[in-house]
């Protein structure tokens, strides 16, 4: 049975909080978070609390165990907001919301939560030395939401629902007009608009293959040196062609 | 509180005219145990601060040391202004804090479920609302168990260990439970007290005869069955129904009587119905959806039901629904009340068809957004249409990632552009397996079994460690490990892999197996052996006509036996190798909606096995070399909910093997076994089908004119079932349904023989349990009605375990 097996068993919570910051210290962040866990609630309204509850939140953060640290932080700032350490604690706050947002292919109810709690920060402490680092993790979640709401227009491209395509990419392009996806979904709009009238039925065709060029020519006003010019451009080359082929068939129609 | 002016003091603080000042130092008095500068930490306010007084600032300073919980009361002082200068003093006072608890006078689960319900903070001042609150949550506890005499007695001791601390003992006595001896309806003409008091589902009356009846009086329960006994009335036609009062009365210590007196009201009944609004559809055409006639009773539940959701049939908004008519309203207004008679006119607001904007999936913590949204069956663009959000909720089920029970559907309607926008809502729920068994395997002895299935794996993700928590997944494909052995005598390994949308773009399932068995004849003086090795390669697809219901699979596989000295098929051949290369199609119309416990739907599959027919072009005959057949089967299975958990399954199975030339007979190779479990037991022969008829041995249903032949299979067999299901616990993480069962079947050795009405028969019941980490496990019990001919000393009752979801 060791030192801190009996550590965790005794009553003294002086003792235990000495031997947590002497933990902590030496970064054995599981056995001081165990001992804090259990002083901090006795030592409420001492002067000790404060380091305690700030520590305490810490050593889930250094355990990765984000979604404590993230309310255990939480609770810390609004403990004591005139603290030294509160802009720290809610920057760490925000930074375990951070950390703990998924793959941009889960649910991304956590990321949102994560940017909500930048913001709250950069307000709060717009000159806080962390800044810097706050707004470049802004930056990341929300490129992260972007390619999100594009990946899931570009699906119904791959599964060649091109007329679901269509409505999906130009959502998106309404959603997110200034996204570094927003060139890619405008090409991909026009290329999904003349598959979808390329397998229309006769009726529709002209009226969908017209739709093809104004979103071609919506494409080439907002990115006249898009990478994707070329492919475009044989896209709209080949719709001109099938209007051509629609006049001839039915020149009553034109 | 804040109370700003006390007699010492000279300059008062004018309500009216709220005034900044600087704080020019704070003081804490009444504290013996609790630190000033931590205080004013608590408390937000500092020394040099600029505040309002009277403002909000010392209010929310009041709050914050009040939320600490650690206070019994706290009183805000101004002890002097000096010119700008603000003295503050908070006079404070202390209370014990609470170090432990303790109960005493009941066991340790209800010490623990109480844990859980009283909101005890150790730490946290003991006051007398603390008290009274757990007091009060105990009693609650007890109340709904139905102890409703408990006596509870907290005593307060000083800590010792800790200065300012107590201890609690809360002494609990809950005493007898109070059960409900009579229930005395008073007023009813219409209906039996008998009746009605079956309408109260959760208040019963205590009698020595109902063992599985609980009589407990729950304050809310019986609340709701208030309801349910006005709704019944309701339902009747008794539309002004009311319970006029209701009184719970102590008939003895542990007895209560409850009373209710009702005013029936008179009963109505349905005169004409006329429609308005509506120019989709006639409106005869509307009443026959409705259903309701002239002259029959008087139901406002029915009438919603069949105007909004009717879960058995077709209802009124389904039909505007399913055509993209989202804002579809309809309002059922009562015009003339004459007499019993009731005129309904319908106003109806067909309103635009809705186009689907955008569609989400929120919840999916494990899953990629692509693996559900291609399932999702209601596209962008489309029109809105209820049956497709069904249909997808449906397909998000069977996926067998999510808790069915819980999948939400939740379309946003956007009335000013006419679209809709659709989210969905999923919660993950544990579906890999792992298992890790020994058995006893008859005569090679003890085998042990390890096996891992993982059925929402990414191969994608295999390289990114960073996605690794705790295994790569998310991308929905199925990978499988499983390996079985004795060590010496019995080995066997296999893998599989399979890619429910191979490219992505199209739902082309993908399946890649191989295995490996070796099995040695223990204690043999040669040295006798049987290798079997071989692998399949299957592509699936659902299609697209008839219905998208229908998949279609084409297996090619592949199986090596490589034999010595083992007498697999009689001695004509024991050394040597066979191969069997066949090749299976198989058409299925699945539609089911639940893949745990189906409630409606049907699964009808034909499947078709061959070999390439050798002995039309050669005269090859060494029948072992490579094997020849041609097999057939057909299943079907129908669900079909009789009431609420209650399913009835019906199936029928048939299962034919040929052989392509009259000239040769039919190998030993793909037979059909049946009786027992179908699990095929020790002595599992890859290429014999094992088809499970309870209430008979394993493997012993046989038509079969040679009696020395008995052990070989049959040709041909049909089995037909019929199967009540209900469900007993849905819980995800363990889905419990009870069944009872009559099933028949046969397996014939010749076509001669063939008779599909010579049927052996059995009836029984059982159980299954479906866990997430286990699948399917089973426990049947068969009677058999019919005796085996050869088999005098079969059970007729028989017990059966078995694993894993059956198909036949």
């Amino acid at each position: 049975c060791s030192n801190f097996q009996k550590l965790l068993k005794s009553n003294d919570v002086d003792l235990k909080y000495k031997a947590a910051l002497e933990y902590y210290e030496k970064g054995d962040y599981y056995r001081a978070n165990q001992l804090l866990e259990q002083v901090m609630p006795l030592m409420t309204g001492r002067e000790e609390a404060e380091k305690a509850r700030f520590y305490y939140a810490n050593t889930h953060y250094q355990q990765r165990e984000y979604m404590l640290s993230a309310f255990q932080f939480r609770t810390f700032y609004e403990t004591y907001p005139r603290s030294e350490m509160a802009e720290e604690a809610m920057f760490l706050q925000a930074k375990s919301l951070y950390n703990d947002s998924p793959d941009f292919e889960q649910d991304q109810t956590s990321t949102v939560t994560a940017m909500e709690s930048i913001q709250e920060f950069l307000v709060r402490y717009p000159n806080s030395q962390f800044a810097a680092e706050a707004n470049k993790m802004f930056d990341t979640l929300s490129a992260k939401l972007d390619l999100k709401s594009f990946e899931s227009a570009r699906l119904y491209y791959k599964l060649r629902y091109y007329k679901s395509a269509v409505v999906a990419f130009t959502n998106f392009l309404r959603e997110n007009p200034s996204s570094p996806y927003s060139e890619e979904a405008s090409y991909l709009r026009v290329d999904a608009q003349y598959r979808f009238a390329l397998e229309s039925v006769p009726d529709k065709q002209q009226e969908r293959f017209i739709e093809a060029v104004d979103y071609y020519q919506a494409f080439i006003d907002q990115y006249p040196d898009s990478r994707f010019l070329r492919s475009a451009e044989q896209v709209y080359a080949n719709t001109q062609s099938e209007l051509e082929k629609i006049k001839k068939t039915n020149p009553s129609n034109s | 509180s804040q109370v700003l002016n006390n007699q010492a003091q000279s300059n008062s603080i004018d309500y009216a005219q709220p005034q900044r000042y600087r704080i020019g130092g704070i003081e804490f008095t009444g504290v013996k145990f609790l630190d000033p500068t931590s205080l004013t930490a608590v408390s937000g306010l500092k020394v040099g601060d600029e505040i309002t007084v009277p403002g909000e600032d010392i209010s929310r300073a009041v709050q914050k040391l009040w939320d600490q919980g650690i206070l019994g009361d706290v009183d805000v002082y101004v002890t002097r202004i000096e010119g700008n200068q603000i003295f503050l003093n908070f006079d404070l006072k202390e209370r014990p804090r609470l170090s432990r608890f303790e109960f005493k006078g009941i066991n340790k689960s209800q010490q623990d479920a109480l844990r859980e319900k009283i909101n005890l903070i150790r730490g946290k001042v003991v006051t007398d609302a603390v008290l009274n609150q757990t007091r009060a949550a105990i009693r609650k506890y007890y109340a709904e168990k139905s102890y409703l005499n408990a006596k509870i007695n907290i005593v307060q001791r000083p800590d010792s260990l800790l200065p300012n601390s107590v201890v609690l003992n809360i002494d609990i006595d809950r005493g007898d439970k109070v059960k409900i001896s009579e229930i005395i309806f008073e007023g009813n003409e219409a209906f039996s007290d008998k009746k009605l008091r079956r309408q109260l589902k959760k208040t019963k009356e205590k009698r020595f005869y109902k063992i599985f009846t609980s009589s407990k009086f729950q304050r809310s329960e019986y609340e709701n069955d208030k309801q349910l006994l006005l709704d019944f009335y309701n339902s009747e036609g008794y539309r002004d129904a009311i319970i006029v009062s209701d009184s719970v009365y102590n008939v003895s210590p542990d007895r209560l009587g409850v009373r209710i007196v009702l005013d029936e009201g008179n009963r109505y009944y349905y005169r004409n119905i006329t429609w308005n609004g509506n120019y989709l559809y006639e409106d005869d055409y509307l009443t026959r959806v409705l259903g309701i006639n002239k002259g029959d009773v008087y139901n406002k539940q029915e009438l919603d039901k069949r105007l909004n959701y009717n879960p058995t049939g077709i209802d009124v908004s389904a039909l505007y629904q399913n055509d993209g008519y989202l804002f579809f309203n309809i309002d059922p207004v009562e015009v003339t009340v004459d007499g019993d008679s009731i005129d309904i006119e319908m106003r109806v607001s067909e309103g635009p068809q809705a186009t689907i904007s955008k569609v989400t999936v929120t919840g999916n913590t494990k899953t990629s957004d692509h693996v559900v949204l291609r399932e999702i069956r209601t596209l962008p663009g489309q029109k809105y249409s209820r049956e497709d959000l069904i249909r997808s909720r449906n397909e998000l089920a069977n996926l067998g990632y999510f808790d069915p029970e819980t999948i939400g559907l939740n379309p946003m309607p956007n009335p000013e552009e006419g679209t809709v926008d659709i989210n969905y809502t999923v919660s993950e729920r544990p579906n890999d397996q792992i298992s890790l068994s020994g058995g006893w395997g008859g005569p090679i002895g003890a085998v042990g079994t390890v096996g891992l299935t993982l059925n929402n794996f990414s191969t994608r993700k295999l390289l990114k460690l960073s996605e690794w928590r705790p295994l790569p997944s998310g991308d929905g494909q199925r990978l499988s490990l499983n390996v079985q052995a004795n060590g010496r005598y019995y080995q066997s390994y296999s893998f599989s892999f399979t890619e429910p949308w191979l490219g992505g773009r199209k739902r082309n399932a993908l399946t890649a197996s191989v295995f490996k068995t070796v099995r040695r004849e223990p204690r043999a003086d040669i040295d006798r052996r049987l290798n079997v090795d071989g692998g399949a390669l299957s592509l699936g697809r659902t299609l697209q006509w008839p219905d998208n219901f229908f998949q279609l699979s084409h297996t090619l596989s592949y199986n090596r036996y490589t034999l010595r000295n083992y007498p697999l098929f009689g001695t004509a051949f024991q050394n040597g190798v066979s191969n069997n290369i066949s090749f299976n199609t198989t058409l299925a119309r699945v539609s089911i909606d639940n893949p745990t416990f189906p409630r409606r739907g049907s699964n009808i599959s034909l499947a078709m096995n061959l070999t390439p027919p050798y002995s039309l072009f050669s005269d090859k005959r060494n029948n072992f070399e490579f094997v020849e057949f041609n097999k057939w089967m057909l299943d079907a299975s129908f669900f079909m909910n009789l009431a609420g958990n209650l399913v009835l399954n019906t199936r029928a199975h048939f299962g034919f093997l040929n052989n392509y030339s009259s000239k040769t007979s039919i190998g030993p190779f793909e037979r059909f076994r049946l009786g027992g479990n179908g699990l095929g037991g020790a002595n599992i022969f890859v290429g014999t089908d094992y088809i499970g008829l309870r209430g008979y041995d394993d493997e012993s249903v046989i038509n079969n004119p040679d009696p020395t032949l008995l052990n070989t299979g049959g040709i041909a067999y049909n089995k037909f079932v019929t199967e009540a299901r209900y469900l007993i616990s849905p819980n995800p993480g363990a889905t419990i349904y009870g069944l009872a069962f009559l099933e028949a079947g046969n397996s014939f050795g010749s076509y001669d023989r063939y008779n599909p009405f010579k049927l052996y028969r059995s009836g029984g019941v059982g159980v299954r349990i479906f866990m997430a980490a286990f699948g399917l496990l089973g426990f049947d019990y068969g009677w058999r009605f019919d005796d085996v001919p050869g088999r005098p000393e079969m059970k007729r009752g028989q017990f059966h375990f078995m694993i894993g979801q059956q198909i036949r």
